[in-house]
């Protein structure tokens, strides 16, 4: 079916990009794209994969981003420092992250806006004529402005519009973001499509999965070098490219979250919910909920926005009260006492929003959470007393190797201000760990980072339980992550426990499927 | 009551004087970002060609040369100083025209010194009455032409390429140059025809009942600022609207400026810019302006 050149129409080479005169970008980034292929580069957040599609379309300069060495070059002919509008006359064109397709100019009008890139108008009339015949949409809502069209629609607009200038390579950067998995769907059967017709594609994407489906072949980028490269169904065997990019949603059965749990003897105590329901006002939060977590397992709490999970966690550490119903952790009844007793009882718990002393060292930081461990005083304390030296060598070695767990130990005497914002939510998972609980409650532990990011709090979550024996709680919104670490999974909806299993049976929960897909699923 | 509809009339008129040199403004805004306070010294500069030069070459050829030499002007000033400095932020850009118009004006009136340059058009100091309303030729001409400039200018934007890639460059400008459009170019266009623009208003704004080009008509065109202001910065209708409207609060705050005397004298100079606050105390951004939006 495709056409069969080994030419190379894209040919990028050992390319450098700085921002701001300093922030290495890409440090040598080599990708050769065939014409007539779909190339896919993959890769985290922050792995370089819009830095190249910048560079490549001449973008870099409005983002204060310089080529610094390397080339780029299309059919032979040098890019660099062209004008990104003549690089889209030369016959590449880019659909920018995001669509930003023209929301005040009707559909037509941002068909046209592409077309005058254009060779001339019979071109445009063809590219027209295609387009529509792609997206049949487009023409039925020609005359409305491009705003009122739906995400989907506006992703088929931003790539006819590209179409419109009839290019040779199309550029798309993250074309599945935000969208449902049915019109991703939609979407790799019109890059195949596309792609039939002659023309060469690079496709960015986070979605590993739509991507490797649709590509000939893959790279994949990290902390701006190419990682791995090759077919794309060598890349999606690969142990690495799944473990990271194709997570336990797509790839339920990938084994890990079967695997027996280590268990080493527990210190914890098993968490028992029962019929738990929480009242504010009119508006049942929790309605007769029930669930134990066992002593050394990793439990999931997971639902759609405003099921009743953080909810339940406020009620397991004490800052809500239940209305009805008990929540026992070993021979405790939790319901009843304050926050700070529910800690002493070794329950943990770190927050959504990062909440550490920004000026501290790391280490200071975590000294903060032996508190309830320490037995000398203010006054010893600050005579530095020998015994209270001692103590204090103690809780740092301690400190030491809890920070070792969680890869902390290089960053102990860096100001906590001064670190990312992975590594922070590190520093708090340390400090939970640090007060030495036996059961852990994880507030949305991966909310907001980037795929690499996820993968090391996954890495810390899964030592620290191996180490310390201890159980932990997880809410959590980021479906892949939870079903890589949890070995039992809770469902709420709308406050009520909808499924409860093994990661691999909540998956096919058909209830689950609908709270999580709509009734399309 | 006779007196308040000619003189509202009048208002009109000028209003649509303003309006041309407002839509300018606004094209430059909406094509580049840039709020250029050199169109006043750039409608004085074509003024001054315009008078200099209809004795030796005639008028038609003088207003002709006169149109180009302000849209050269206004495009060098995009050329030369814009375009070398477009990443820098919006008051910076600002500041820069200011700049560029304080140095053109500042030569103009110096090459004009005190004389009062006749712009020697035909129409001379004809007046029209109908029903008992007496208007200056010369403004009817204006209105007209306003009209049509306006109206041709509109189905431009709307209808042609040229159009289209204006308005993808108002709204994301790197999204248009990735689409093939060329910035640099759809930047000198409105620049350029924002200095034909201007031209026309000059030579209409230094036509009877002007007395002719004076180093203060540069002043006078200022007063479109506050039709675009009050239209809207991104409004071409807008701006039609807000000169209309500064015409008719202008001319009429002159005619009564007797009775308005316990104001102080000056009024009319003034009115303009009252009626631009009072506007934005309501309507922040204009009449017809896009509101400003930020996402937390």
């Amino acid at each position: 079916m495709r056409p069969e050149h080994e030419d190379v129409l894209l040919d990028v080479r050992d390319l450098r990009v700085t921002y701001a005169g300093a922030v290495r970008a890409l440090d040598g980034v080599s990708l050769a794209v065939p014409g007539g292929e779909v190339v896919a580069v993959l890769g985290s957040n922050g792995a370089g994969k819009s830095t190249l599609l910048r560079a490549v379309s001449g973008t870099l300069r409005g983002q204060r981003g310089a080529i610094t060495g390397g080339s780029v070059a299309l059919a032979g002919r040098s890019l660099l420092g062209s004008d990104p509008a003549d690089i889209a006359r030369g016959g590449l064109v880019q659909v920018p992250e995001g669509r930003r397709i023209f929301t005040r100019l009707t559909v037509a009008e941002n068909l046209r806006a592409g077309g005058l890139a254009a060779r001339d108008k019979p071109a445009r009339e063809r590219a027209r004529g295609w387009v529509h015949e792609l997206f049949p949409i487009l023409a039925e809502r020609a005359r409305q402005p491009a705003g009122l069209l739906s995400g989907g629609e506006q992703q088929m607009l931003a790539i006819g519009r590209a179409l419109m200038a009839g290019p040779r390579v199309l550029l798309l950067d993250e074309p599945s973001l935000g969208l449902a998995p049915r019109i991703v769907e939609q979407l790799g059967e019109v890059i195949r499509e596309i792609n039939r017709e002659g023309v060469t594609v690079v496709l960015v994407e986070q979605n590993a999965a739509m991507a490797l489906a649709v590509a000939d072949r893959a790279v994949v980028l990290e902390v701006g070098r190419v990682a791995l490269e090759g077919s794309a169904a060598e890349l999606a065997e690969n142990e690495q490219v799944r473990d990271r990019y194709l997570g336990g949603v797509t790839e339920p059965a990938t084994g890990e979250a079967d695997e027996p749990a280590p268990a080493p003897a527990s210190r914890a105590g098993e968490l028992t919910v029962d019929r738990l329901t929480v009242r504010f006002g009119g508006i049942t939060a929790l309605n007769e909920v029930s669930f134990s977590v066992a002593p050394g397992s990793m439990h999931a709490l997971i639902g759609p926005n405003g099921a009743g999970k953080s909810t339940c966690l406020n009620v397991l550490s004490g800052v809500y009260a239940a209305s009805t119903g008990s929540v026992r952790y070993g021979d405790a009844e939790l319901t009843r006492l304050r926050p700070h007793r529910v800690a002493a009882l070794g329950v943990a718990r770190t927050f959504q929003n990062i909440s550490l002393s920004p000026g501290a060292t790391v280490l200071d930081n975590l000294l903060v959470a032996r508190h309830r461990l320490m037995r000398e005083g203010f006054v010893s304390g600050g005579l530095r007393l020998p015994r209270a030296r001692r103590e204090r060598a103690r809780h740092v070695e301690r400190v030491g190797e809890i920070a070792t767990l969680v890869q902390l130990q290089d960053v102990l005497s860096t100001p906590v201000g001064t670190l990312s914002y992975g590594m922070r939510k590190r520093v708090e998972l340390a400090r939970a760990l640090c007060a030495e609980p036996g059961l852990l409650l994880l507030d949305e532990p991966v909310a907001g980072m980037t795929q690499d990011e996820s993968a090391g709090m996954a890495r810390a979550i899964a030592a620290a339980r191996a180490e310390l024996g201890i159980s932990a709680l997880v809410v959590e919104h980021d479906m892949g992550f939870v079903m890589g670490i949890a070995d039992h999974v809770t469902v709420l909806d709308f406050g009520r426990r909808i499924a409860d299993g093994t990661p691999a049976e909540v998956q096919r929960h058909p209830e689950v499927l609908r709270a999580y897909l709509g009734s399309a699923a | 009551m006779t007196e308040f509809v000619t003189l509202a009339v009048g208002g009109l008129f000028l209003g649509a004087i303003y309006a041309l040199v407002a839509l300018g403004f606004v094209t430059i805004f909406r094509a580049t970002g840039v709020i250029n306070f050199a169109q006043g010294s750039v409608l004085l500069l074509g003024a001054y060609v315009i008078g200099r030069l209809d004795d030796s070459i005639g008028f038609w050829p003088a207003v002709l040369v006169g149109i180009l030499a302000a849209a050269l002007a206004s495009l060098l000033v995009d050329v030369l100083l814009i375009r070398r400095v477009r990443d820098a932020d919006l008051g910076t850009l600002a500041i820069l025209t200011l700049g560029v118009d304080i140095l053109l004006l500042t030569e103009l009136t110096r090459q004009i010194g005190t004389d009062v340059i006749n712009i020697g058009a035909p129409w001379g100091d004809d007046v029209v009455e109908v029903a008992g309303i007496r208007v200056a030729e010369s403004r009817v001409l204006a209105g007209a032409v306003a009209l049509v400039l306006v109206a041709a200018l509109a189905a431009a934007v709307k209808l042609t390429d040229w159009g289209v890639a204006m308005r993808s460059a108002a709204e994301d400008g790197e999204t248009a140059s990735l689409m093939g459009i060329r910035l640099n170019r759809v930047a000198a266009g409105a620049w350029a025809l924002a200095g034909a623009l201007a031209a026309i208003g000059g030579l209409f704004l230094t036509s009877f009942p002007a007395a002719g080009v004076t180093g203060g008509i540069g002043l006078v065109a200022l007063a479109a600022i506050p039709a675009v202001v009050l239209g809207g910065f991104d409004s071409p209708g807008g701006a039609v609207i807000g000169g209309l409207v500064i015409g008719v609060v202008s001319v009429l705050c002159s005619g009564y400026q007797d009775e308005l005397s316990f104001l102080g004298r000056g009024t009319g100079a003034v009115a303009p810019y009252v009626v631009m606050l009072l506007v934005l105390l309501v309507r922040p951004s204009g009449l017809f302006g896009t509101r400003e939006l930020t996402r937390v």
